[in-house]
């Protein structure tokens, strides 16, 4: 693989990464994939200084203090949503006007909310799905040797992270570190914020007036 | 170089699984559905309009709802035999109809399924002028009526050998019902004779239409009609009759700079108020200001610049103040506040002034210290002036109860000032319905207004009524074989008519009970001459539930369940209701949106007119479903459609008089009811409305231009639309020229040869009508000729000078008690709940008279969605200090005990829940009359037919009476537990009350406080004196809230003593039983109806 599709790959998965956790609960499968899998356990730090992994089962992991948590973050005390602290009222969109709907629309995109377990697409899981959604197509665009699409695609993954992502995100998951009551989840909002900002910087450079710079 | 996190991140590529198997998966690819199948949807309305283009009504599709908020179209594709998963597409019919829950008439398009047949919603007509697309809550209620789980599916008749009240009813067929009633009528009208003319009586409650229901005792001969106005608005009716000889003004909100309001009528609750509204939403918007007289703090109130307190009943006295001050007072410049140019021209002042004996007897009262010196205008003013300078600031507080806010006094002289001519204002039902003399209340109000040029009818003011109505729906006689109107009706009834109030503005139609109980009244008027009627051969209430919402209903119940009183009765009624339950037969008809009506109501100075239809029969019939029997339609197509046998009076009505009641036109009354274009039928709605509808020139014009090639253009024009305006901006109508061509006068589409036309001194134009009476037909102001008002001399009658002649010489000008020795003289314009009757520390004067904005007298309880947002128990509101001061906490059981300031005698009490509150004003209780529904059975079980008929199952809780001739009481048993609660799955219209187990409320709305109300007859308008006196107590151990105790033996009592004290009958002097140019609502009368000749006994 060369280095252009290692680095899109890369990309690809963490945005799967990071979208999966912060869409809805864990369950014993993503677990096992996450703890045998060193370069994915590498992620999250304080996970794997925490004891709670080694005393209980997964199931009683989840049960008694990762779904907890999830559901004290993402359900009852935090708004995971982008029309929440995008708009003057804090009313959440969750019709046919959500901006960010209109976004997946334009480029032929359907969310399935009772999938997800949401009740608006501008879900933080949803928006990052999209990101690993568009990251996937440009890596598929890249392997079949035609930049240029994946270029146009690279340019919207940009555009997204710019307008809808990264004007709320920031607020969302610095509460989810001050809040989490788990070390995953503290990882995880590191893991994000982190990544997104990089990923933009990345794209920033990437993209040019001629074209995307794939090989530099 | 890439940076070290960047680095890090790389790592992600070496991930032993992929992302794919890591991501939830929530995209899907695009939907497959075809471009085709959805091209005429997209994911977001492309315009926010409510309604789709009028070409689309017959066949518009939408998406269902719940599909399109997640996402639109695209998700999933239109739903089809091969997309089962697609969004479902509703293909509707879109027919509009009118509201029928309130009198606005405010327009309603009803989106009828074709699928199912069925209306899934009902929402506003964009077509409608006037209500411009919107309703109220009560609007969008339509539905849920129409889908009322205790709906009655069919007729039903009193079980043979069971009495009334009894419970027992059998099912019939509509056949059936003709049959035996048609029998009836006919027996009684083919004697002939004059009693026959006034033994049936036509009783209805809120018409919602313009002649239809007049015609029906008309074309049989009789005066027959009884209308509930005299509960309702007849006092405020007798004060613009008296101005203008019209029922009732008709203001220019939108444009105007003060909204001036008596009551939260108009702007929150009441008459016409979701059209008025929004019209004087866009006033303010303009800058209006606001200003609501109420002894409660409404919502109107809430949100004015403005709230006057004034204690009930003593508004007269504020707006004589008002009138003071323009009069006497100058502007900044130095000049009147008198509008001089419209007074001198358009005001009676002249008759006044050439009156010198009356002038003579003002002296005498002390109206005035002086004769004047002549009868110049200028005179006129110095007479005013001096009448009304009594009506001072100080005068005014101490009246109106108003100390500690005399700074609002100035503040509202101030913007009434200001606003110029452009004072708005609708004085209706309030002060004008609440108390004795509630009359004068709106003879006052429009004296100040008058003064500032505010009455001429011009942009932002006020004009009248009938100059912006439209009436054709009695008027469909070309269709018919006789062609033309019935001749005018040969009796006067005294049921609805009595000799003692010759001026009542209505007829007297909740005393109907009481006069068919005294005998001793009967006999008294036989003796004298005239030919009283003892009992009615048929009464039939139309939507119409006066048992409940009459005062003094216990004499109601007595009355209906004596058939020696009533040979017989048939309630044509949508919904179950107490009266009902006393009647014979039960005649289910239609709703807001099944049935056929010709609407229209002075909203604003336009002429617009709406068209209420069964929206299921104009569905079907474009989707190209015929009826059987075509002057049978509408029931035909309400079986179709699964509604039930439900009809409509329009049907009904001509099948019965034609084919049931003179079947061979012996009687005379089957031509008016024949179809012409089909002799020996019927006539159909089409023919009929299409009769009626091409008496408006424009709206003729405009048909057969959309319609040239139609048999009924006008009807069709109508049935597509549903509303048209007439005419607009129709401002200062008196001020049209009478054209005079030198040898004929044209006027109001009638010309007059020179020589039959004589003009009097003042101006006026006068011709003698074929009966011999002198009618006026215009009248000259400064050298011009104009139609003017409709009063006899043209012009607006500040001096009612007929009403010297009618025994009431005192009132004939706007006046009110100056000082404490003329409140006796002149009790008749004095409240009954005046504070001087409130003396003790738990009396009070109890407000009634406002509307809930979500109820509809008795209509509300057959609408789920109505009754889920009216649950508050209607409680009696008490000013905080006065609870505190009698120890009553929010939630308290209080006893109400009312107490008849005329007789003296106490009518008995109801039990309610008390709210303090600062919303109403110290000494003022405030507790509607519009709530407390109640029913005596659950259900009723109908012979061979499988399911119970639920009875007003979702509002009406389960109540005990007892009654026994003197003294009734109502006492609540089970609220609705068993009615509804129970049996949470309706046997009918099942998709519609699927949510019947999550009915979270009691039922109890209220206690029926109208039963304990006696009777208040006014003297001079006839209306009913809605407001008590009363005395609060806390309730007993035993007593629970909703109960009722009533000594209806007392009421009796009570209404002969307002009779007898305060009426001025009819005297063997009287020729005529009213004046004859004061038109009789509903039947047209001969002279010799209104002759009388009374003998002195």
């Amino acid at each position: 693989m060369n280095d252009v599709l290692t680095k899109q790959m890369a990309r690809v998965n963490l945005y799967a990464l990071i979208s999966r956790i912060l869409m809805k609960e864990l369950d014993e499968d993503f677990l096992e994939k996450l703890e045998s899998d060193e370069m994915m356990l590498s992620f999250f730090p304080n996970y794997q200084a925490w004891e709670k992994p080694k005393e209980l089962s997964k199931k009683e992991l989840l049960e008694s203090y990762l779904n907890v948590d999830f559901t004290n973050l993402f359900v009852l005390h935090l708004i995971p949503y982008e029309s929440f602290y995008m708009r003057e009222d804090q009313m959440l969109e969750t019709g046919g006007a959500n901006p960010v709907l209109q976004f997946y629309n334009t480029y032929d995109f359907r969310v399935q909310l009772e999938k997800a377990r949401s009740v608006s697409p501008d879900h933080i899981g949803i928006e990052l799905e999209f990101m690993y959604m568009l990251a996937s197509s440009e890596y598929k665009a890249l392997e079949s040797g035609d930049e240029a699409v994946a270029c146009e695609i690279a340019k919207i993954e940009r555009d997204f992270l710019r307008d809808h992502l990264l004007q709320w995100t920031l607020m969302f998951l610095q509460n989810v570190k001050a809040e989490a009551g788990t070390p995953l989840y503290f990882d995880a909002a590191s893991l994000a914020l982190e990544f997104m900002f990089n990923d933009y910087e990345y794209l920033h450079e990437l993209i040019t007036e001629e074209g995307c710079r794939y090989a530099q | 170089m890439m940076n070290e996190s960047r680095r890090t991140f790389l790592k992600g590529a070496a991930f032993t699984v992929a992302g794919a198997t890591l991501a939830t998966g929530v995209f899907e690819s695009v939907a497959e559905a075809s471009k085709e199948a959805t091209a005429e949807f997209t994911n977001t309305p492309a315009s926010l309009d409510f309604y789709p283009p009028l070409e689309k009504w017959d066949s518009f599709r939408e998406l269902d709802g719940d599909d399109w908020k997640r996402g639109g179209i695209n998700r999933k594709g239109v739903r089809s035999d091969d997309n089962p998963d697609g969004i479902e597409v509703h293909d509707y019919t879109i027919v509009p109809c009118v509201c029928s829950n309130c009198e606005a008439g405010c327009g309603l398009t009803a989106w009828v399924d074709k699928k199912t047949l069925t209306v899934r919603k009902y929402m506003g007509n964009p077509l409608h002028s006037a209500s411009r697309g919107r309703n109220c809550a009560k609007g969008y209620a339509v539905e849920s009526q129409m889908y009322d789980p205790d709906r009655i599916p069919f007729p039903i008749k009193r079980a043979p050998g069971s009495k009334r009240g009894e419970g027992k009813w059998v099912r019939i067929s509509w056949d059936q019902a003709l049959k035996e009633i048609g029998k009836k009528m006919h027996d009684t009208l083919k004697s002939g004779d004059e009693i026959s003319k006034k033994s049936i009586m036509y009783h209805v409650g809120r018409p919602n239409e313009n002649g239809f229901g007049h015609r029906v005792p008309h074309t049989m001969g009789l005066d027959g009609y009884d209308s509930h106005t005299n509960i309702c608005s007849a006092g405020a009716r007798q004060g613009s009759i008296q101005w203008a000889n019209d029922d009732r003004n008709s203001p220019d909100w939108a444009n105007a700079k003060l909204i001036f309001l008596q009551s939260s009528h108009a702007a929150d609750a009441g008459h016409y108020f979701q059209q008025s509204a929004g019209l004087i939403a866009d006033a303010r918007k303009k800058g209006a200001k606001m200003v609501v007289l109420d002894p409660r703090l409404s919502n109107s109130a809430g949100i004015a610049d403005m709230w006057l307190p004034v204690w009930p009943g003593t508004e007269t006295a504020l707006y004589l103040y008002l009138a003071n001050r323009i009069l006497n007072e100058k502007d900044k410049n130095g000049d009147d506040l008198i509008d001089h140019g419209f007074v001198k021209n358009w005001l009676n002042w002249d008759r006044l002034m050439a009156n010198r004996e009356y002038l003579k007897f003002m002296v005498t009262k002390g109206y005035i210290s002086k004769m004047p010196e002549d009868e110049s205008y200028e005179s006129f003013i110095e007479v005013m002036k001096e009448l009304y300078a009594p009506y001072t600031k100080e005068y005014v507080v101490k009246e109106c109860k108003l100390e500690g806010q005399e700074y609002k006094l100035d503040k509202l002289f101030e913007m009434f000032i200001e606003a110029g001519p452009k004072i708005a204002t609708y004085i209706w039902r309030s002060g004008a319905i609440a108390h004795r003399g509630g009359w004068m209340i709106t003879r006052s109000a429009f004296l100040p207004l008058a003064l500032r040029g505010a009455m001429r009818g011009d942009v932002g003011g006020v004009s009248w009524h009938h100059w912006h109505k439209i009436s054709i729906g009695g008027k469909g006689d070309a269709a018919t074989v006789a062609g033309k109107k019935a001749p005018k009706v040969e009796v006067w009834n005294e049921l609805a008519w009595p000799p003692e109030y010759p001026l009542s503005t209505y007829e007297m139609s909740y005393i109907l009970p009481h006069l068919l109980m005294d005998e001793e009244w009967q006999n008294k008027w036989r003796a004298r001459g005239l030919n009283v009627p003892t009992k009615l051969a048929v009464w039939i209430p139309r939507m119409y539930n006066p048992v409940w919402i009459n005062p003094d209903g216990f004499r109601w119940i007595e009355a209906l369940k004596d058939e020696s009183k009533i040979e017989m009765s048939f309630n044509l009624s949508p919904t179950w209701s107490e009266t009902n339950w006393y009647c014979d037969y039960v005649l289910p008809t239609g709703l807001a949106g099944e049935r056929h009506d010709q609407q229209s109501e002075p909203t604003k100075p336009e002429q617009w007119t709406a068209f209420r239809q069964p929206v299921l029969r104009v569905a079907l019939e474009k989707m190209g479903w015929k009826p059987k029997v075509e002057h049978r339609g509408t029931l035909e197509a309400h079986i179709k459609a699964g509604l039930g046998e439900i009809w409509e009076e329009n049907e009904f009505w001509a099948e019965l008089l034609c084919l049931h009641v003179d079947p061979d036109g012996s009687l005379g009354v089957r031509q008016y009811w024949e179809s012409r274009k089909h002799p020996g039928k019927p006539v159909t709605v089409k023919e009929y409305y299409n009769a009626g509808f091409s008496l408006l020139p424009n709206l003729k014009k405009a048909a057969e231009a959309a319609y040239p090639d139609s048999e009924y253009p006008c009807y069709e024009f109508m049935r597509d639309r549903g509303a048209w305006t007439e005419k607009t901006n129709v401002y200062r109508p008196q001020e049209k020229e009478l054209e005079f061509d030198g040898t004929y006068y044209h006027a109001h589409g009638h010309k007059y040869h020179v020589d039959e036309v004589e003009k009097d001194k003042f101006g006026v134009l006068w011709i003698v009508d074929h009966e011999g009476r002198k009618r006026s037909i215009g009248v000259e102001v400064e050298g011009k000729l104009y139609e003017g008002f409709h009063t006899p001399d043209k012009k607006l009658d500040l001096f009612c000078e007929w009403l010297i002649d009618w025994k009431w010489p005192e009132y004939a000008l706007p006046i009110y008690p100056r000082n404490e020795r003329e409140y006796d003289k002149m009790i008749h314009i004095v409240s009954q709940v005046h504070h001087r009757y409130i003396n003790q520390e738990n009396e009070f004067c109890l407000n009634t008279v406002f509307r809930l904005p979500y109820n509809i007298h008795t209509r509300s309880v057959n609408s789920k969605h109505l009754m889920e947002i009216s649950q508050n128990h209607n409680p009696v509101w008490i000013y905080t200090k006065d609870a505190e001061r009698l120890g009553i906490k929010r939630g308290d059981a209080v006893k109400i005990r009312i107490v008849d300031t005329v007789s003296g005698l106490e009518s008995g009490y109801f039990i309610a829940m008390a709210v303090p509150t600062e919303a109403t004003m110290p000494g003022v209780l405030a507790c509607s009359h519009h709530a407390g529904r109640w029913k005596l059975k659950n259900a009723v079980e109908i012979p061979g037919f499988e399911h119970a008929l639920g009875v007003m199952g979702l509002g009406a809780p389960l109540y005990e009476m007892t009654m026994d001739g003197k003294v009734g009481t109502l006492k609540p048993k089970e609220g609705i537990d068993e009615g509804i609660n129970k049996r949470p799955k309706s046997w009918q219209f099942k998709a519609f009350n699927k949510d019947l187990d999550n009915i979270w409320w009691d039922g109890l709305s209220g206690s029926w406080q109208n039963a304990v109300a006696p009777v208040h007859p006014d003297p001079i308008a006839g209306n009913h004196a809605w407001n008590q006196k009363v005395i609060l107590e806390k309730a007993g151990s035993d007593d629970v809230i909703g109960d009722i105790w009533v000594n209806y033996e007392n009421n009796m009592k009570t209404y002969k003593a307002w009779r007898d004290k305060l009426t001025r009958p009819l005297t063997a002097q009287d020729r005529e039983r009213r004046p004859y140019w004061m038109p009789r609502p509903a039947v047209p009368l001969s002279k010799k109806a209104y002759s009388c000749t009374i003998k002195d006994i």
